[in-house]
């Protein structure tokens, strides 16, 4: 398996790292490629079996946005492929259709895979969890993000809502998805914070590895479920 | 002068000795109440004849309490809201504390710790005389975000009038506030590291031309000496220079302006150097004498909630602040626990933040963004994780290296404290939030009684 992580010198942000990390201790006989923002991308040329993005900068996000615009048609070609994306926190909005950064009063095109629009105001933070189901699989997970979103992605959301929210306070449709491509505003470290989610995205990209330090994983996940699904948790 | 002004003052001043009255401190309170019924009230006030103010992500508490601390042994009177709250109603009560009843100043001097997050809605109506920005590091993602965030906002809150202090060693904060023309940095020479590798992850690429950064030498994050090969932006040499740290005397130098003096080396801490040498410019750059200065320097102790050392018995005990939710505090406490020229060392890791684990389930994030990779160090032969997120802790350690097998957990932290073996260890290092200083107080009361009890 061929895993590529997108620009992870700037795109690591809130922990999002650990998900590369914990993916290649995973599957340590896989190859992992990092591409550098000043570099072009590898799956602008050949076929990955998977591709990570995880958070960054407001600033970050808008260089990020013109290096990716001009794949489009790439990337879409490689989603009809079947390849695997994840991308999290707000490298998700990168595949919106526009982002309008308010306090910087600067309004961008994005690259455009969803129609759904992004407000990002640095006054405006919500923080969050989540707990919902993917594809029959519990995730868990956070959220940290001064962004907004406006569209409907009830039939191509990541994760349906069991508590916590989804693009808005009472809205119960987390993040987007098309065939392998998962965009979620969930932050990074989702794949060690979701050992059995990880063995699923491993197993939808082809690969045989299996979770890193399973037991000790799932004895943190499942404290982490007991506790999002205690009625007296906050969220 | 408003009615408005004055009713807000005098409510204030009475809450506050309504909350003295039942033992609480009042560091907070009382300055809200005051903005809630006056909102510019900090504009009304008269400010005392310096007024010096203390930012950034990692240090504010430690520089700001030893500056004010050698302000009031040279002799002046200080307004200081060190023991108190750093936001907006902590800044106002500190002041409204040590004024009259119209807002004038009753101290000479005001050594101000302002959180990086309420520099809009305190720079609104001061204008610091000096401000000492420490660095600036990644800190709480859920109310930092990030470095760009903190930069934007102090950036855009400070005046121009105001003499910066920077940090010369931090590519991030020694290129703030670029409209402020009175400009003295500090850093660090001393040491100097090998590594020129850019571990940054907040600054890779030039702010100005986009050129990848290129480093001289890196202490840590993006701490050192770098520069940009394609517009030649570098890191600013700096006015106030550590240029030499003597762990043996306990004494380290710092030269300015073709003079060096030593000064009392309280902790080693390469990130205390930094504080400590900030300290020095500010005060310096404030018109004290500095070999007064360097006097006064030398009487100073970090406050134990920061740091303390205890030997009972055989047993020697450290308790060192690691800063929850921060994963650059956290990191550099378990690098220099590390470092520590001890062998045999057992580590209790206490960094679960209190108020988000009642009732709530804390976002894990920034455990998975905090370097563990110190924890591997041989010289830890054992580490404790206690708190509700202890099995978050100890996956995280491993996924970075950690030999599991040296690891424990704990989900209460007096549990995981008597799970301390004192027989076995006799250099044992507590690490703690800032939030559960009376936890660790009695933790660390609990292992002087083994200790004593061992040498019975």
């Amino acid at each position: 398996m061929k895993i590529e992580i997108l620009f992870s010198e700037v795109c690591n942000q809130f922990g999002d790292p650990q998900n590369a990390e914990y993916l290649k201790q995973s599957c340590p006989s896989d190859t992992f490629v990092y591409t550098a923002l000043d570099e072009e991308p590898c799956f602008a040329s050949s076929r990955p079996d998977m591709v990570i993005m995880g958070s960054m900068s407001e600033s970050i996000q808008r260089k990020v946005i013109l290096k990716l615009l001009p794949l489009k048609k790439r990337i879409e070609d490689l989603i009809d492929d079947g390849v695997v994306f994840l991308m999290t926190g707000n490298a998700a909005d990168v595949f919106c259709r526009k982002i309008d950064y308010v306090t910087e009063k600067i309004t961008v095109d994005a690259v455009g895979l969803f129609d759904i629009d992004v407000k990002t105001d640095w006054f405006k933070r919500v923080n969050s969890k989540v707990i919902g189901d993917a594809d029959g699989n519990t995730v868990t997970g956070f959220r940290s993000q001064f962004a907004e979103y406006s569209g409907d992605n009830s039939e191509f959301c990541f994760l349906k809502v069991e508590r916590g929210f989804g693009f808005r306070p009472g809205h119960m449709y987390e993040g987007m998805r098309k065939k392998n491509f998962i965009a979620t505003q969930l932050l990074g470290p989702i794949l060690p914070l979701n050992p059995d989610f990880c063995k699923y995205l491993i197993d939808i990209a082809g690969g045989n590895g299996s979770p890193a330090h399973y037991e000790l994983a799932k004895e943190a996940f499942d404290k982490r479920v007991a506790e999002f699904r205690d009625p007296s948790t906050e969220f | 002068m408003s009615f408005r002004f004055l009713f807000a003052m005098a409510a204030a001043k009475l809450s506050r000795a309504v909350i003295r009255l039942f033992g609480r401190d009042g560091s907070c309170t009382p300055g809200i109440i005051a903005i809630r019924l006056c909102p510019d009230f900090l504009r009304h006030l008269k400010m005392p004849d310096k007024v010096i103010c203390i930012t950034g992500t990692n240090g504010k508490t430690t520089t700001s309490n030893l500056v004010a601390g050698i302000v009031r042994d040279l002799g002046y009177t200080v307004t200081n809201n060190s023991l108190g709250s750093n936001v907006q109603g902590g800044v106002a009560t500190a002041l409204l504390a040590d004024s009259t009843l119209t807002g004038k100043p009753k101290k000479q001097v005001a050594v101000l710790e302002v959180d990086e997050r309420s520099s809009l809605l305190v720079y609104k109506y001061i204008t610091p005389d000096f401000l000492v920005c420490n660095n600036i590091m990644r800190d709480s993602l859920k109310r930092n975000a990030h470095t760009d965030f903190i930069a934007y906002i102090l950036g855009s809150a400070l005046s121009e009038k105001t003499h910066v202090i920077l940090n010369a060693d931090d590519f991030i904060c020694s290129s703030l506030f670029p409209k402020c023309l009175s400009r003295t940095y500090f850093g660090i020479s001393a040491d100097r590291p090998d590594s020129d590798r850019i571990s940054s992850r907040d600054i890779v690429y030039c702010p100005d031309c986009g050129t990848r950064l290129h480093a001289e030498y890196v202490r840590f994050d993006h701490i050192g000496r770098i520069y940009c090969p394609g517009c030649l932006k570098k890191s600013p040499e700096p006015d106030y220079c550590v240029t030499e740290i003597d762990a043996s005397r306990d004494v380290f130098k710092i030269r300015h302006g073709g003079e060096e003096r030593e000064y009392k080396l309280v902790n080693s801490n390469i990130v205390n150097l930094y504080n400590f040498c900030g300290a020095v410019a500010v005060l310096t750059e404030a018109g004290f004498d500095p070999d007064k200065v360097c006097a006064a320097f030398n009487a100073q102790k970090i406050v134990k909630s920061r740091y303390d050392f205890i030997e009972a018995g055989k047993l020697s005990i450290t308790t060192q602040l690691a800063k929850g939710q921060n994963p650059v505090a956290c990191a550099r406490a378990f690098s220099y626990i590390a470092s520590l020229p001890k062998k045999n060392k057992c580590v209790l890791v206490m960094t679960d933040d209190k108020h988000d684990n009642t009732n709530n389930s804390e976002s894990v994030c920034w455990i998975y963004d905090t370097d563990f990779s110190a924890l591997r160090d041989d010289s830890i032969s054992e580490i404790i994780f206690a708190g509700k997120r202890c099995r978050d802790q100890r996956l995280r350690a491993v996924i970075a290296g950690v030999d599991p097998r040296k690891i424990r957990i704990n989900d209460d932290l007096f549990e995981g404290a008597k799970m301390i073996d004192t027989d076995k260890y006799s250099d044992i290092y507590v690490l703690h939030d800032p939030y559960i200083l009376s936890e660790t107080g009695m933790i660390k009361n609990y292992l002087i009684e083994r200790g004593k009890a061992n040498e019975d």
